[in-house]
């Protein structure tokens, strides 16, 4: 694909995101919001699994600190604007990591996610104990969401599915493209490396605790993002949605489901997960069934994930296509 | 001088006549409108797992609760609740509403008990299948959900199912939701009453509820109580556990430690089924004073002895006996005779016996509904609000509920009842087999607790 | 005794009795993990699921004893048939296959009782045998929950002189730190392996049959006690029996003892615990294994 029709393509995305809500309504721009909140919380959890290979039990804790943040920030300070309540989220997840990483990354394997489990579920049961903060189960809601506006300028309703349903996805696409674009500095590269080979990365001069610890707390942050647009978005945020194991679950699935290491194989899985979501909810009772289904068949037949499968088609094709063709 | 004495006498008669007529009039009240017992049909071709199949337009309610995953008995209890009264009303020819006579279609949104889903499908219901009413659901996280999504699509919802008095407050409250339950505060404050106004026996008390905020609001509600209606009381203990507690060992051998009479719980099942059943296993055979401690089917496996002296306040009931007339037992044979005859999966267990307790309330919340569809000839919320802001609606039961206009929570005396064993529960079963449930202890005793003393809660900055 | 002197040691048997139900559950999971890495998310999905097949053995031959022998191993089978059809063709992916495998297979498991058994909560009676009181000591315990303890500690008791004493045990122990060296030695892995995971099931499907009298069987009892069982697990280091009894018995006396002093914190005791515990030693109490 030369630059000129990739740029095409990017524009195309750009037109049908623009124009979806307009043709499919606000039911459809909610579904596709959650879908974009769980494919960046995917994806920043990818980044520590399919990247640095480090499996977290645990990454509800970055989700929930995050919307625990904006909506404690939103509740508590009057008059707080959009833009710093989002950050409020990602920072109080980017400092949670801060503290939390050096504990961690001197670990792998399955210490690294009973570690998660550990402290994910100790951040639940601490989250439904201190009621008078969190609201426990019943969460804290009902918190004012700023307008988007810049003062003189203009001011945009949030409260408005369709016009939150932008603002969404340019906050989603925006922090997307810097997680897409850090996995291809160089940086990045030394991030896989640590992955498949970590004691060659380490005779290379390279510090493989510091580059995990990186890693962890970009990880952690986005996670944290996710989980201030899905505060904004829920107007709710409850202990068992954000903290709960299943929380922690779900980005795993995902990524497996997708596509692990690959960078869109957490989105496809999000995809996947939320046609699935409605396809269930739609026609049956039997929810669990069906997930567990998909679950085993894709680790049996697919366990590369969709993007894997995608991958295998491809090669399949090239492969045949070959032969064909006379040498 | 004889006839001032006359005079006098004659309005001290009057006056107290006057009074004695007053008190009189709070307890026969008229409601505005009542269930009706002459079109009554034949329900015979009833079943919850096959509903009628309606065509055209219809008024449509959703039944919002968990369908799937661990709680899906909520669901279904919810389910043939709604559909039972959905179904009368279809018999009797639907419902005229905007000038064209309509069937009552019911939904099922399935929550699986997350506030995130919840929220979906909620406005699915509203924006796709274009449903007026959303009926909900235990657990106050969800309601909240369910009341903020009707809130913003200008859509009723209808809470039957959760106890939380903060749903109908600042900053919670919506005037598109209405509340058709009994609530914490108004449950802990009615039971409290009960033992030290009524009962007046037992004295030391413990707390064991819940660790989350239906838990807390329950127990406030008990402690208000007791310090308004029974000051003798003393509570010797106050404890919180997990919610699906496996153990309770240690809690109980605290309450055995610690003198109580009388053990107060909010729980409900399992954990309420566990606690009772592991008190017994122990030997501790203290009553528990409680809502939700009247599930058959494990009330059976404790047993009559086990079961016996358990004190439940109930929502639904109208005192003693509990039939008073043919017509109510022509309403509930209909019932009682399809779960015999009919029911099957999941609905034939004991558990479905009678249309009594919270399924009678569940039913009855749904009645009132569309009474009030029926007099408003219209599902405008604008219109709904107006006529059921301030109704009264009298249940088949001859229980009458009342909507308080500002803040949508439903007034209506609430029931303690004493659980005795089946040879003793002839005084409330009064027709064949003359006991509620063979193998255990159930309703006995019955007392209708005013309904003033226990009006249910009521934000200031509301109701003035 | 004095009263409270005798709600002391009330507490203390109380916290042994679920630390060995605990235990029994663990014991599987810790087992298999030490033999195969195969870390069985589906695990408390089958002590649940053998609660349910000894509800149905009481029904249809009205003996608890029939239903504490045979539902365990019925689920064993069913441990078996997941370990040889599923586990074993995707284990070539390594950890994470097996992780979303398992929980593919526990989602399937809860659906499936459903289906089965409907949702409500169904009871399982004890034997009249258990049903009571002893004295000991001047206080009334529950004899059901001493017959719990006793079990356990037989059934560990069995297990250790397997695990030590027989030539099966060091078999077990060798393919537990080098299964390649052992296939390489002419002994049959798989099938040791299949043993293995037949046995640890069949010890989370007695735990599930035992503690059905005390609960409800009812379809989140897989939730209720999965949690703390891992936390058994990974806080005894995976693999270690040893651990994991230890850890079972500390974390029955934290929740009983937990109540009595500390009731507000009872429930987040046992994570501070987890917490503590592994932030301290990342791969558990007694684990070697990463």
């Amino acid at each position: 694909m030369n630059n000129k029709s990739r740029w095409a393509l990017w524009i195309a995305g750009a037109v049908a995101l623009f124009l979806y809500p307009r043709l499919f309504g606000i039911y459809y721009a909610n579904i596709f919001v959650t879908f974009a909140i769980y494919a960046l919380y995917a994806v920043s959890l990818n980044l520590l699994l399919g990247y640095t290979g480090l499996l977290s039990f645990g990454h509800a804790m970055y989700f929930g600190t995050g919307a625990y943040g904006t909506a404690l920030a939103l509740t508590h300070i009057k008059g707080l604007p959009l833009v710093p309540a989002l950050l409020a989220g990602f920072f109080a997840a980017f400092f949670l990591a801060i503290c939390v990483a050096p504990l961690v990354v001197r670990v792998g394997g399955n210490a690294f996610a009973m570690m998660h489990l550990a402290f994910g579920q100790l951040m639940f049961v601490l989250a439904l104990k201190l009621r008078h903060i969190t609201g426990g189960e019943d969460g804290v809601g009902g918190f004012p969401i700023p307008p988007l506006s810049i003062p003189g300028l203009f001011s945009l309703d949030m409260g408005d599915p369709i016009l939150f349903y932008y603002f969404a996805v340019a906050v989603i696409a925006a922090s997307l493209w810097l997680l897409w674009f850090f996995t291809k500095t160089p940086f990045g590269q030394i991030m896989v490396a640590v992955r498949d080979n970590t004691k060659r990365v380490d005779y290379l001069g390279f510090r493989v605790p510091h580059t995990k610890a990186v890693v962890y707390v970009i990880a952690g942050a986005f996670a944290g993002m996710a989980g201030a647009v899905y505060a904004l978005f829920q107007n709710l945020v409850a202990a068992y949605d954000a903290y709960g194991i299943l929380t922690s679950f779900v980005p795993v699935m995902m990524t497996m489901v997708g596509g692990i290491g690959q960078f869109f194989g957490p989105i496809c899985g999000a995809g996947i997960f939320g046609v699935l979501d409605e396809l269930t909810t739609r026609y049956t009772d039997r929810v669990e069934l069906v997930l567990g289904l998909v679950l085993v068949l894709v680790i049996m037949y697919a366990p590369y994930g969709f993007t894997g499968f995608l991958t295998y088609l491809r090669m399949r094709w090239s492969a045949s296509r070959a032969q064909r063709s006379p040498a | 001088m004889k006839t001032m004495r006359f005079l006098f006498m004659a309005t001290a008669v009057l006056c107290s006549l006057g009074l004695v007529l007053q008190s009189a009039s709070a307890a026969d009240m008229v409601p505005k409108a009542a269930f009706d017992f002459k079109n009554f049909p034949d329900m015979s071709d009833f079943d919850p797992n096959k509903p009628m199949p309606l065509k055209g337009d219809t008024i449509k309610i959703a039944v919002v609760a968990s369908h799937s995953g661990p709680a899906a008995s909520v669901g279904e209890i919810y389910w043939i609740s709604v559909l039972w009264a959905a179904h009368m009303v279809n018999k009797q020819g639907g419902i005229m509403v905007d000038g064209k006579k309509k069937m009552v279609e019911v939904l099922k949104a399935d929550t699986q008990s997350k506030p995130d889903i919840t929220k979906k499908v909620c406005e699915r219901m509203i924006l796709q299948e274009k449903v007026d009413f959303l009926w909900g659901t235990n657990g106050s996280h969800l309601q909240k959900v369910i009341n903020q999504v009707a809130d913003k699509y200008k859509k009723i919802s209808v809470n039957a199912a959760s106890l939380s008095d903060e749903l109908q407050e600042v900053p919670d409250f919506s005037r598109y939701a209405f509340m058709t339950t009994f609530s914490t505060e108004q449950i802990g404050r009615g039971l409290a009453y009960y033992y030290g106004q009524i009962r007046k026996k037992e004295k030391k008390f413990y707390i064991l509820c819940q660790d989350y905020l239906f838990g807390h609001s329950m127990a406030e509600g008990f402690k208000k109580g007791l310090k308004e209606y029974y000051p003798d009381a003393e509570i010797v203990g106050e404890d919180y556990h997990k919610l699906f507690l496996t153990d309770f060992a240690p809690y109980l051998t605290k309450i055995k430690a610690s003198g109580a009479e009388v053990v107060y719980t909010g729980d409900w099942i399992p954990d309420a089924a566990n606690l009772l059943k592991q008190a017994r296993q122990m030997g501790i055979m203290l009553p528990f004073a409680d809502i939700f401690m009247d599930e058959p089917r494990f009330l059976t496996e404790v047993g009559v002895e086990g079961t016996k002296g358990i004190i439940n306040l109930a929502q639904y009931g109208n005192g003693n006996p509990a039939f008073k007339n043919d017509d109510q037992i022509k309403v509930y044979r209909a019932w009682n005779d399809l779960w015999k005859n009919k029911w099957k999966e999941p609905y034939n267990t004991v558990l479905y016996t009678h249309p009594f307790g919270n399924i009678g309330a569940y039913i009855g919340s749904t009645y009132w509904l569309l009474s009030v569809v029926t007099r408003a000839g219209s599902t405008d919320p604008e219109k709904i609000i107006k006529v059921w802001e301030g109704d009264t609606y009298q249940l088949p039961s001859g229980q009458i509920l009342e909507m308080r206009a500002c803040d949508h929570k439903q007034i209506t005396p609430l029931t303690v009842n004493e659980f005795v064993p089946p040879a003793e529960q002839k005084q409330s079963f009064n027709i064949p087999p003359y006991y509620w449930f063979e193998g255990c202890s159930n309703v006995g005793p019955s007392t209708l607790l005013p309904m003033d003393k226990v009006v249910p809660k009521a934000d200031p900055k509301l109701c003035k | 005794m004095d009263a409270s002197v005798a709600m002391y040691v009330a507490q203390g048997i109380h916290g042994l009795a679920y630390g060995m139900v605990l235990f029994l559950v663990a014991s599987g999971l810790t087992l298999i993990f030490g033999m195969m890495g195969v870390l069985n998310l589906a695990h408390a999905s089958f002590f649940m699921l053998s609660a349910y097949f000894g509800y149905q053995m009481v029904a249809w031959t009205g003996s608890f004893w029939a239903a504490l022998l045979v539902a365990p191993v019925i689920t064993a089978v069913f441990g078996i048939l997941l370990e040889r059809f599923l586990l074993k063709k995707v284990h070539a992916f390594g950890h994470m296959g097996e992780l979303i495998l398992t929980v593919g297979v526990s989602l399937i498991v809860l659906d499936g009782v459903k289906a089965v058994w409907g949702t409500e909560s169904l009871p399982l009676k004890m034997p009249p045998v258990l049903e009571g009181l002893v004295q000991i000591a001047g206080m009334q315990y529950p004899i059901y929950r001493l017959f719990i303890i006793a079990m356990a500690l037989v059934l560990l008791g069995i297990l250790s002189l397997v695990l030590f004493k027989t030539r099966l045990g060091m078999v077990v122990r060798a393919a537990v730190s080098d299964a390649e060296m052992v296939n390489a030695l002419g002994i049959n892995v798989p099938l040791v392996f299949m043993f293995v995971f037949g046995v640890g099931t069949w010890m989370a499907g007695v735990a599930g049959v035992a503690i059905a009298p005390i609960l409800t069987v009812f379809p989140g009892l897989a939730d209720q006690m999965g949690m703390d069982a891992f936390i058994v697990v990974v806080v005894g280091g995976f693999g270690s029996l040893g651990g994991a009894f230890l850890v079972s018995i500390i974390g029955g006396l934290i929740s009983s003892y937990g109540v009595q002093f500390l009731s507000q914190y009872a429930a987040v005791l046992m994570f501070v615990f987890m917490a503590v515990a592994l932030a301290i030693k990342p791969k558990g109490l007694f684990g070697e294994r990463d």
